[in-house]
């Protein structure tokens, strides 16, 4: 009872912290860290499901209209859960490692990209862009080219060795993004490192704003994701992602086809970002390939690996914290740092303006990144929310 | 004329210069073989080859009288040839349950869309296959908690568990490849008479390689010997254990233990 | 299609491919020998070098703020820069091995590579703090050494700079060294004791450990020489700027047979040539449709072709798969 109670207090509490200190980004971040609670406190289920509920449906779009950047925040972390529960399919169920992942965020991107923009006019002669409600159409159409892109590249790199098979996948990754950047010639299709736009956003019922509209379809698409994830794992098909990760020879003699498993674990995973790319596309509006470098596919595989390889709230916690972290933390820091040294503060007789301009805490991800896949393999290889093993009801045994 | 179970002809594997097996038949009607010889007589490798997971340089493998050559491991399995492995492989991150569950895999007509949409079909398969899982556990008399993950379970248990698994595919042959091997005389006893039991009940018919002679002389309809890469005997246990040839190879190799060997 | 131009151009594409081999050959010798030894694929390698750059760029910077850069013969610098480049990307790749590496030794195969995905990553990092706090910079450009510079002109269009001299001598000096030094020497010998089969070498009595130390000192100060070459050579240098050629350095040593040390080399040729062929003749052969930009999907595809169809490498390798 009282956990319940604490629960519900802490959600209010920072919900009403975050409406009165809008510019905080330490409230957010309890905010964020009351969710969590809620997640993991014994309280009975139906509570748990309803907290959650209220918390994403009603109170972050109100949050949302007090201070427009959080909902932002909170769009963006939605893209990057569907990103890593994509990953934790290939990754974290299957064991393949693969480090160019986001060069299928990229294909489902440029697919409405370029048709949901004048830039096909450039193509095909005229006609374009598509008229906005094609963007659901879209959502299937990315899904189905990075699905299929996921599948090219996998039959001939499957059958490789784990080692070999990531960097496969890191140039396959490289050659996306260096296409993306030069397909400006003989036939414009990408238009090269000045991007694409404007891309076309879907039309929008009643009167929300896009911003919400955005907010709520990613945070539809992330529960598509979830439960399908859930299912996937739940099934002979998981099992054998499992089978395969844990030794590979001893799947196949039990009867695992080896390469359809592996296709399948990597058109699932794909899908997801291609999925996810359509909507980034038309949430920016505009793209260009530094979206897509290897630093965010490594920024998708610290988040899976952050949370717990193979775990689902492991990999939304993981790409909470890590988009937090780039997005709030490191930018908070850097304007934090900005402010001081404007006002001229001095730290035992140094004075801030004296530091270099070149020192910019926005701009070390890599940092970050680095430092978790780091401290993670050496210290707790099975990330914070490892599985858990599902204890399965016996059927004729207490 | 009628096909045997399990034939193999003139099989025959080198390894760079090395023959590892030479010309080697082998064939399987029902009941129980084992197949015994030194280390390093290429017993595994045949079990390889009969599994699919080396291709034979010459010769060939059918089993009810269909050609092996050229399937995939689990493509064998889904025929009805299934194997456990000499060190232990279980999925040691996943529980004893799942194990098993792994190992009906080719048997599950599920596709990607029942799974997906948890259509009734779903339901009840999952169902089915848990209660046979569970049944199959018990079966091979798994003493432990069925939800523990695999690499905790006690030893005996993990090779009970690959016999569960690999019983799990449904095989109409199982190859077991030194299933007592680390047992005492009183739990390999005990798994002989599971090995018989299942022979009985379901007619199964099991290939043993093994190298405690006590069990071999117990439970085999037939000793298979090799030597080298050579099977330089062959029939009831009895028999094969007076050959002068079987016994030549073993002494001779205990007496030579200390000479190296190419055949590794 | 202008072909005077494209024979004309012949021999300097050559001689370009020829230098940008031998760098590409210096790196892959530590990604090769560390895959030789542990069967692991050392992603940090491409910081490592890229720290010898910033080794030399630091104490050409230190001797030119001393005014001292003119006054001393540039062959003496040259070897400073080498020296002390050497010496702490060695160094650095050790302790890095210590640290990130030797706690993962026993865990599957993928968990040391994403801790070194992790270190590269770091490194990168790393780099960009110290050097934005030190001097404020993010590019560094290496200052010239005058008798470096000097170009012969072969022929109308062909030339020749010192530079690209000492880049191929140097590169072959070291080569040899580290082929004599794994082949004639008791050291060289236990490395490869210890590539073939670690538990039988402890068991006549090599200190393992230390070997596989030893590898990732000598293969990083061959990459933190390239570094320097690398600085040399080209210019310009970023602490991001590590990442690509350590990519295809990797290319190389695959393309040679990874874990074969001559492999490396002639696969840095190869690839070095191809890459320099790519970057100067696509462009002139498609019309201007694809240039030189393609040269970096060129190595790519080159990477992803013979890991699928000849993982083995052009040279094979000595590397057992471990059941």
């Amino acid at each position: 009872m009282t956990r319940a109670a604490l629960a519900i207090g802490l959600i209010a509490v920072s919900a009403w912290a975050v409406a009165t200190f809008p510019r905080s980004i330490l409230v957010f971040l309890l905010f964020q860290g009351s969710l969590l609670h809620a997640y993991l406190a014994p309280i009975p289920r139906w509570l748990r499901v309803a907290l959650l509920a209220a918390a994403l449906l009603v109170l972050m779009p109100v949050i949302g209209a007090y201070n427009g950047y959080y909902l932002e925040v909170a769009t963006q972390v939605g893209i990057f859960v569907a990103l890593a529960l994509g990953l934790n399919i290939v990754v974290g169920l299957a064991g393949l490692l693969d480090l160019g992942y986001v060069a299928f965020f990229a294909v489902g991107a440029y697919s409405w990209a370029i048709f949901g923009s004048p830039h096909a006019n450039l193509i095909f002669g005229g006609g374009f862009p598509l008229a906005a409600g094609w963007f659901w159409a879209f959502l299937v159409v990315g899904l189905l080219v990075a699905a299929g892109a996921g599948v090219l590249l996998g039959l001939p790199v499957l059958r490789l060795r784990g080692d070999y098979l990531a960097i496969v996948t890191l140039g396959f990754g490289e050659v996306i993004r260096v296409l993306a950047n030069n397909l400006d010639k003989p036939i414009n299709i990408t238009n090269g490192p000045k991007g694409i736009t404007p891309i076309s956003r879907p039309p929008v019922p009643f009167d929300v704003s896009y911003a919400e509209a955005f907010y709520f379809l990613v945070l539809a698409i992330v529960g598509v994701v979830i439960l399908v994830n859930r299912r996937l794992e739940d099934s002979h098909v998981g099992r054998a992602w499992e089978a395969i990760r844990e030794d590979e020879l001893a799947a196949q003699a039990m009867g695992v086809p080896l390469v359809r498993s592996k296709l399948l674990a990597f058109a699932c995973g794909a899908s997801f970002a291609g999925v996810m790319g359509v909507v980034f596309s038309a949430k920016q509006v505009f793209i260009n390939p530094e979206s897509f470098t290897f630093l965010e596919s490594i920024g998708v595989l610290a988040m899976v690996i952050l949370g717990g390889m193979g775990s689902i709230p492991g990999a939304v916690v993981g790409a909470t914290v890590v988009t937090v972290l780039n997005l709030q933390v490191l930018k908070g820091l850097s304007l934090w740092l900005n402010e001081l040294k404007n006002a001229g503060v001095t730290v035992f007789g140094l004075s801030l303006a004296d530091l270099p301009t070149q020192l910019e805490p926005a701009k070390y991800e890599r940092m970050i990144f680095g430092m978790i896949l780091v401290l993670m393999m050496i210290f707790r290889p099975q990330g914070i929310f490892p599985v858990r093993r599902r204890a399965r009801e016996l059927a004729g045994k207490s | 004329m009628t096909t045997a179970l399990f034939e193999a002809r003139g099989v025959t594997k080198r390894f760079g210069g090395l023959t590892a097996l030479h010309q080697v038949d082998f064939v399987l009607d029902r009941g129980i073989a084992s197949i015994i010889g030194p280390n390093g007589a290429g017993k595994t490798t045949l079990f390889n080859i009969f599994t699919g997971l080396y291709a034979a340089d010459e010769g060939g493998v059918a089993f009810q009288g269909r050609p092996l050559l050229g399937l995939r491991p689990d493509q064998i399995t889904a025929l009805g040839v299934c194997r456990t492995f000499q060190n232990i492989r279980l999925f040691a991150n996943m529980t004893a349950l799942e194990n098993v569950l792994v190992g009906m895999h080719a048997r599950i007509g599920l596709r990607v869309w029942d799974v997906l949409a948890r259509a009734p079909r779903f339901r009840q398969t999952e169902a089915a296959l848990q209660a046979r899982a569970v049944a199959l556990l018990e079966r091979v008399g798994l003493r432990g908690d069925p939800n523990a993950v695999a690499r905790n379970l006690p030893y005996g248990d993990q090779r009970r568990l690959e016999i569960a698994r690999a019983l799990a595919a449904g095989p109409a042959l199982l190859l077991l490849d030194e299933p007592t091997a680390g047992m005492t005389q009183g739990e390999a006893g005990e798994l002989m008479g599971l090995l018989r039991a299942l022979v009985a009940d379901l007619g199964l018919a099991l290939i043993l390689i093994e190298h405690n002679m006590r069990v071999v002389m117990e439970v085999s309809d037939r000793v298979t010997v090799l030597d080298h890469g050579e099977k330089i005997a062959e029939g009831p246990p009895r028999e094969v254990q007076a050959d002068p040839r079987v016994i030549e190879a073993y002494l001779g190799a205990a007496a030579r233990q200390r000479r190296p060997r190419a055949a590794r | 299609m202008d072909l005077p131009l494209l024979i004309g151009i012949f021999p300097q594409v050559l001689l370009d491919g020829l230098i940008l081999g031998f760098m590409y050959a210096l790196i892959a010798l530590g990604y090769t020998m560390v895959y030789g030894v542990l069967e692991f694929i050392n992603f940090a390698h491409s910081e490592i070098f890229i720290v010898g750059a910033f080794v030399g760029v630091e104490i050409l910077l230190g001797l030119k703020g001393a005014g001292w850069l003119e006054s001393l013969p540039w062959p003496l610098v040259l070897l400073l820069l080498l020296v002390a480049a050497m010496a702490v990307s060695g160094l650095l790749a050790a302790a890095v091995e210590r640290v990130a590496y030797r706690p993962l030794r026993s865990a599957p195969r993928l968990i040391p590579l994403i801790s070194a995905i992790g270190v590269s990553f770091f490194l990168q990092d790393l780099i960009r703090l110290v050097e934005s706090v030190w001097r404020n910079a993010f590019n560094l450009v290496y200052p010239t050494l005058d008798g470096l510079n000097h170009r012969f002109e072969l022929t109308e269009t062909l030339d020749v700079s010192v530079k690209s001299l000492v880049v191929i001598v140097a590169a072959l000096a070291m080569l040899w060294v580290l082929h004599m030094l794994v082949n004639r020497t008791k050291i060289g010998t236990a490395v490869r004791a210890v590539a073939e089969d670690q538990a039988a070498a402890s068991l006549v009595g090599i200190d393992v450990n230390r070997i596989i130390s030893l590898t990732f000192l000598i293969g990083g100060a061959m990459g933190g020489a390239a570094g320097v070459l690398f600085g040399v050579q080209y210019g310009l240098i970023n602490p991001y700027s590590g990442f690509i050629p350590g990519l295809k350095a990797f290319t190389a040593a695959v393309l040679g047979g990874i874990g074969n040390i001559p492999g490396a080399m002639v696969g840095g040729i190869v690839l070095g040539l191809l890459e320099a062929f790519a970057a100067s003749y696509l462009g002139l052969l498609t019309g201007g449709a694809f240039g030189a930009e393609y040269k970096d999907i060129f190595a790519f595809s080159v990477l992803i072709l013979i890991l699928v169809f000849r993982p083995k490498g052009l040279l094979g390798e000595i590397v057992r798969e471990r059941a």
